[in-house]
């Protein structure tokens, strides 16, 4: 069985394609001729996409001084490199919708993704040049790998899970996947947001989140996301004792500049958030 | 920081008979011999080394002598009824439904009678009976209720629990401490846990108990 990470993102092609929302804001702001008129016409072009982007610019997750009321207005206040990020938050759980899987809920995959992606960009407020809204989209999107391997190889998947169970959950999921598979989800997943052309920042969070030396131009980026993976586990079960997930990997305090401290106040931060606006972006219409 | 040396890994004890089959490996982080036991099994010892499972709606009930250290784990739950409620069980008392809950505390209590351990010694400990899946009737609560409903019957008290709630667990028991370890495991696992209790379920079903149940 001569499988790779690449050629199972091969074999999917056709199955998941980035959302055409995400494509026509990415054409036009590559596009030094476009206006931020033209690109408040191409995101009311799609009328579902326009009414949850207003409705997540008026949420808690950004304090506008006032409201957000029309495509252009959101262009204009979020930006337009924010948009792009939004975009792709917002239609990334409908593009996997054509990978089915039957050894996780999508419900349960995104809420994992939504909590990380909450946690990254809590920390990124505490850290200095760093873009939260970035780290959110990065957050999101770090494990797609997984749906890639489950949808495709469903019984080694199931045969490494097996195996995290019979280690009495000491043995790591991506060390599973390698033992059972050669490559675990997430160089899947970068291999995914290389073939799709996601910026670097993106491709780099999402392949090293679990081997931070790995990053070579976004070091602070990737031990970021590996770090509010860490925590989302830890608000998914509710535990504060790091004796209960995976350890964080001690370099990614030092490349961070963040300290244990910070744990506490993401996860709880994350916890709050995720309530409100699951549906806005899990919602499968 | 000098660590200490891992203890070296001491042969394998004998298994009590009866439980030979039952997988056994070392673990390094509690140094110890770990038994893993599966839906529908259970394992009892005598020896310094702890039995593992994974729950899901299913219950284990963890038992010991606690003066003579000897003890064990079950793992069982009782099969869908017609009846949805959490007490549908007492309805079906007596029968097909309530047969595996008797069966698997039965074994495991008179096992531990059998190796030298004292009724009046027992401490027991509760865990599992999450819903883990959101579109399914609440079937571990029913498993809650039974194994409540058992152990007062019995004149059992519970020492502790850990049930109910939407999580699957992990639970580590050292029958000669009756140190429990509970670790809620990640909704990535729900799946695999809960198709691991469906095949038992539709085990148990087609073959039923043998009546070999000796009460003491």
């Amino acid at each position: 069985m001569a499988v790779s990470a690449s050629d199972l993102v091969r074999d999917i092609e056709g199955l998941v394609t980035l959302p055409d929302v995400y494509l026509r804001i990415n054409r036009l702001i590559e596009d030094p001729g476009s206006s931020i008129a033209d690109i408040a016409a191409a995101v009311s072009q799609d009328p579902s996409f326009t009414v949850r982007l207003l409705r997540i610019a008026n949420s808690a997750l950004y304090s506008f001084p006032s409201s957000v009321d029309t495509a252009t207005r959101a262009a204009t206040i979020i930006g337009t490199s924010q948009l792009r990020n939004l975009a792709l938050s917002m239609s990334v759980a409908k593009s996997f919708a054509g990978l089915p899987n039957e050894l996780v809920s999508m419900e349960n995959f995104w809420r994992h993704s939504l909590l990380c992606a909450l946690a990254a960009r809590h920390l990124a407020k505490e850290m200095r040049r760093c873009d939260p809204d970035a780290l959110f989209t990065a957050g999101l999107l770090h494990d797609i790998g997984e749906l890639v391997i489950f949808n495709r190889l469903p019984e080694q998947s199931s045969e490494a899970l097996q195996r995290v169970l019979d280690s009495q959950d000491e043995l790591p999921v991506p060390e599973a996947e390698r033992e059972v598979l050669g490559f675990d989800h997430s160089a899947v997943g970068g291999e995914l947001a290389r073939q799709w052309s996601l910026p670097v920042l993106l491709q780099e969070c999402i392949a090293h989140h679990h081997d931070i030396a790995a990053a070579l131009k976004h070091p602070r980026e990737a031990a970021l996301v590996h770090i509010a993976n860490i925590i989302a586990l830890m608000a998914e079960v509710d535990t504060l004792d790091p004796a209960d997930v995976p350890p964080i990997d001690p370099r990614a305090w030092e490349v961070t500049g963040l300290d244990e401290n910070v744990v506490e106040p993401a996860m709880r931060a994350a916890q709050a958030e995720v309530a409100g606006i699951e549906k806005l972006f899990l919602d499968q219409k | 920081m000098a660590l200490a040396p891992p203890r070296k890994q001491p042969p394998m004890p004998l298994a009590l008979p009866g439980f030979e089959h039952v997988k056994r490996g070392w673990n390094a982080t509690h140094e110890c011999y770990a038994a893993r036991i599966l839906p529908g099994e259970y394992y009892v010892t005598k020896n310094d080394e702890s039995v593992y499972t994974t729950l899901g709606s299913c219950i284990s009930a963890c038992i010991r002598d606690r003066v003579l250290g000897i003890g064990g784990m079950n793992h069982f739950m009782l099969p869908a009824t017609e009846l949805s409620e959490a007490d549908a069980w007492k309805a079906a008392s007596l029968s097909a439904a309530t047969r595996y809950g008797n069966y698997a505390m039965e074994h495991l209590i008179n096992e531990i009678l059998r190796n030298g351990g004292k009724r009046q010694n027992l401490e027991v400990k509760v865990f599992g009976g999450g819903r883990i899946l959101e579109n399914m009737t609440d079937v571990g609560q029913r498993n809650i209720a039974f194994v409540r409903d058992y152990l007062r019957t019995e004149g059992l008290q519970v020492a502790s629990e850990d049930v109910g709630e939407i999580f699957p667990r992990m639970v580590v028991y050292f029958p000669a401490t009756g140190r429990v370890r509970v670790k809620r495991l990640r909704s990535l696992h729900n799946n695999t846990i809960a198709s691991q209790e469906k095949s038992y379920i539709e085990s148990i079903k087609e073959k039923p108990v043998s009546g070999d149940v000796e009460l003491f």
